[in-house]
């Protein structure tokens, strides 16, 4: 008995060391791209989707006859959403697997904490979702970020203050305690008081709270024209529930992208997330080339809908296909060459990496500000890519 | 032979990155290094005093956050923070085991945990101060991994040595009187209060300098990693129940099993459930593929659970156990 054990430990064993051989010798005449993306943990939400749209896109662009005749081999490495994690991540992508180029980077804290080892190690990185402005600050040359800086992405919406909610005056913000909440609450301040509207309170939260009674309860007592939020999944959907618990009523309900644009948004708030603004990057009505043939074709496959961030990864995989081609060789430097001259439209927008402000090899892409309607979310600014008029002030609760 | 055991294991790691020079086991080492002086902290205070301490991310923290604001606020060497950052974290664990020590058991483990909590809270609030969530990033110095690897390597050595050494002093046998019976231990008028305070500094100034090493080696910190209950101050625990709770060798034994599981599993072991998938063009192994690689916490807990029930000592505790299970059969194998 006991020697059977040790034997199937053995076996085990043995397997174990086969391995390294096995998922080696797949790989002999593949181009092999490291991509990083939080597959487990609190955002494994968002790094599913992600990791689904760029196995979509590698099956086409594989289909197509790859790059300049040899397959892509995506390696896609966990990062449990742990800065730490996704260190370890990296150094096994570029020292182990020997990955020509880096993409993925999902949250801002595990992207900040894996591109310096990237550029240390001189490896090209295409960041397609971490957001926080100083990732692309450093004037670092091997990472280039297809998405725009979270600063940015109420852009569409400051238009929309300005020419329609013009009798918006006074500001509440929410946000939560992450580095996505604390460093996108910071700049949008800054861009009230652009605006000329009075911040009366800006206050983070723990992320994971359940209960947003004690701060919506204060927004109330302020009472704020525009409300505007910044959070993941869980919480937008409580934050609006509870909104609605309380009877709070502002003239409108913002939020900053992320978990207000997802469709478990809806699921999980209900009603209440009706005639609920939110910033966006994407949506499957802009006016893009394969915007809308990427929602459908990703309905069709996963039987899901999809959102910006799969929509930013889908991209992202066409632009690293796209830079392998151009690459003069498959060296890092080279492929990091081609990268810079990027000049590709996607189903996210045009990309074009380029310098401007403090930034370095930044893809600079207009906003949209979308609004549930009746269950559907609806492209309503800028006016000339809306799907629906905007519906605002938003309906006092009791007269909906 | 057992005597000279550590000293041929230790020149063995002396040798490693020069023999074997790939980034990512190197990598994989430190952390290692870091863990076994963060484990032996622990062991200090839990293992040897038998103050059992949910908290150890605070001390940890503590250091990192040293060395991280040391060049954040005042462009000093991150390095400063293996000085500074050990003797932050007694500064934090003084106060706190003054007050604290006075509570026993369960009390002070909870209390401990509420110092873990605090702290966190504080790095995540105090914006103007530590940056919030933003986090500290500083270019780390060196690009090779071997200059970490010695530094690391030297940092568990040291601590292993030191709680050694600690432990043949009068010293170590107050602690082990106040782990046995408390009680007793003041009745023969050892002040309790006070080497209970010695053991937690001790331990503090381990964990933070080890805190200190990740900011420098990391290059990034924000609260939720350095301050996490999940994954340090329990990962803490674990590496000292794996290893051996009151051993000198435990720590360095069970941070080796703790990083080398969660990396096992976190790849999906190396890709082989993968690559077997691949080979076979099996749906099914490619689905438990996908599931092994995301059950690295279960496995965690499978691992602690055997770990309790039958090496209730840890691997090092109950090592002549493990070995009479596997020395007959090695017997057999051999008149066969």
């Amino acid at each position: 008995m006991k020697k059977s054990k040790v034997l199937i430990g053995l076996i085990l064993a043995v397997a174990l060391i086969f391995s390294f051989g096995v998922s080696q010798s797949i790989a002999a005449d593949t181009i092999k791209v490291g991509i990083v993306l939080p597959l487990t943990g609190k955002l494994a939400k968002f790094g599913e989707i992600e990791n689904k749209s760029f196995l979509m896109a590698l099956k086409e662009i594989n289909a197509a006859g790859g790059v300049n005749g040899k397959k892509i081999e995506l390696i896609i490495e966990d990062t449990t959403g742990k800065p730490d994690v996704g260190r370890s991540a990296i150094e096994k992508l570029i020292s182990l697997d020997k990955v020509v180029m880096l993409g993925g980077g999902y949250s801002s804290s595990v992207t900040w904490a894996t591109i310096a080892v990237a550029q240390q190690n001189k490896v090209p990185f295409l960041v397609n979702t971490g957001s926080a402005d100083k990732i692309t600050e450093q004037g670092w040359e091997y990472i280039f970020r297809l998405n725009p800086p979270v600063s940015e992405y109420p852009g569409a919406f400051a238009s929309f203050l300005e020419t329609i909610a013009t009798d918006v005056k006074t500001v509440a913000i929410l946000h939560e305690n992450s580095l996505f909440g604390q460093s996108g609450s910071k700049k949008f301040v800054k861009r009230c008081e652009a605006l000329g509207l009075e911040v009366l309170m800006k206050e983070g939260y723990e992320a994971g709270a359940i209960d947003f009674k004690p701060l919506l309860i204060k927004v109330k007592a302020k009472k704020a024209d525009l409300v505007y939020m910044i959070s993941y999944i869980m919480d937008a959907s409580l934050l609006m529930r509870q909104s609605k618990e309380l009877n709070l009523n502002p003239k409108l309900f913002v939020g900053g992208a992320a978990g207000f644009t997802l469709p478990e948004f809806k699921k999980n708030a209900a009603k209440a997330s009706n005639f609920v603004y939110s910033a966006t990057l994407w949506t499957p009505s802009v006016p893009y080339p394969g915007a809308q043939a990427y929602y459908d074709k990703f309905v069709e496959i996963y039987n899901e809908p999809t959102e910006y961030h799969g929509a930013e990864a889908y991209s992202a995989m066409y632009v690293i296909a796209d830079a392998l081609k151009r690459a003069k060789s498959l060296t890092r430097k080279d492929v990091r060459n081609a990268l810079a001259s990027t000049n590709l439209i996607t189903a996210f927008g045009p990309v074009k990496f380029i310098s401007y402000d403090k930034k370095t090899n930044q893809n600079k892409l207009p906003t949209f500000l979308v609004q549930w309607i009746d269950g559907n979310l609806e492209t309503v600014w800028p006016k000339n890519v809306a799907t629906k008029g905007y519906i605002y002030p938003i309906p006092k609760w009791s007269k909906r | 032979m057992k005597k000279f055991m550590p000293l041929i294991l230790l020149i063995i790691l002396i040798i490693f990155p020069l023999v074997y020079q790939n980034a990512y086991y190197q990598h994989l080492m430190i952390l290692v290094f870091i863990w076994v002086a963060i484990g032996s902290g622990w062991n200090m205070i839990a293992g040897f005093t038998g103050q059992v301490s949910f908290g150890d991310a605070a001390f940890f923290g503590t250091g990192a956050y040293t060395a991280g604001l040391l060049a954040h606020h005042f462009g000093i060497s991150a390095w400063w923070g293996m000085a500074f950052g050990g003797i932050m974290a007694m500064a934090v664990a003084f106060p706190f085991g003054w007050i604290c020590f006075r509570l026993r058991g369960a009390y002070f483990a909870l209390a401990s945990l509420a110092l873990n909590e605090v702290c966190r809270h504080i790095a995540t609030i105090a914006e103007p101060l530590t940056q919030g969530m933003v986090g500290i990033l500083i270019m780390p110095t060196f690009v090779s991994k071997i200059p970490y690897y010695y530094i690391a390597l030297a940092l568990a050595v040291v601590s292993v040595i030191s709680v050694q050494f600690i432990m043949q002093t009068k010293w170590g046998y107050y602690f082990l009187s106040i782990r046995e019976d408390q009680d007793a231990a003041e009745s023969l008028g050892i002040d309790t209060h006070r080497y209970k305070m010695v053991s937690l500094n001790i331990a503090a100034f381990l964990t933070g300098m080890a805190g200190a090493l990740f900011m420098n080696y990391m290059g990034f910190i924000d609260p939720e990693v350095v301050f996490s209950l999940h994954d340090i101050s329990i990962m803490a625990i674990l590496v000292g129940i794996v290893g051996g709770v009151g051993t000198i060798y435990g720590p360095a034994v069970g941070a080796f099993v703790m990083v080398a599981v969660h990396e096992f599993f976190r790849t999906g072991f190396f890709g082989f459930f993968k690559g077997l998938a691949v080979l076979t063009g099996s749906d099914f192994l490619n689905i438990a593929a996908k599931y092994i690689s995301h059950a690295h916490v279960l496995g965690f807990g499978i691992l602690v659970v055997l770990v309790i029930l039958y090496l209730p000592n840890g691997i090092v505790g109950d090592w002549n156990k493990l070995v009479g299970k596997l020395v007959p059969f090695k017997k057999k194998e051999a008149a066969t």
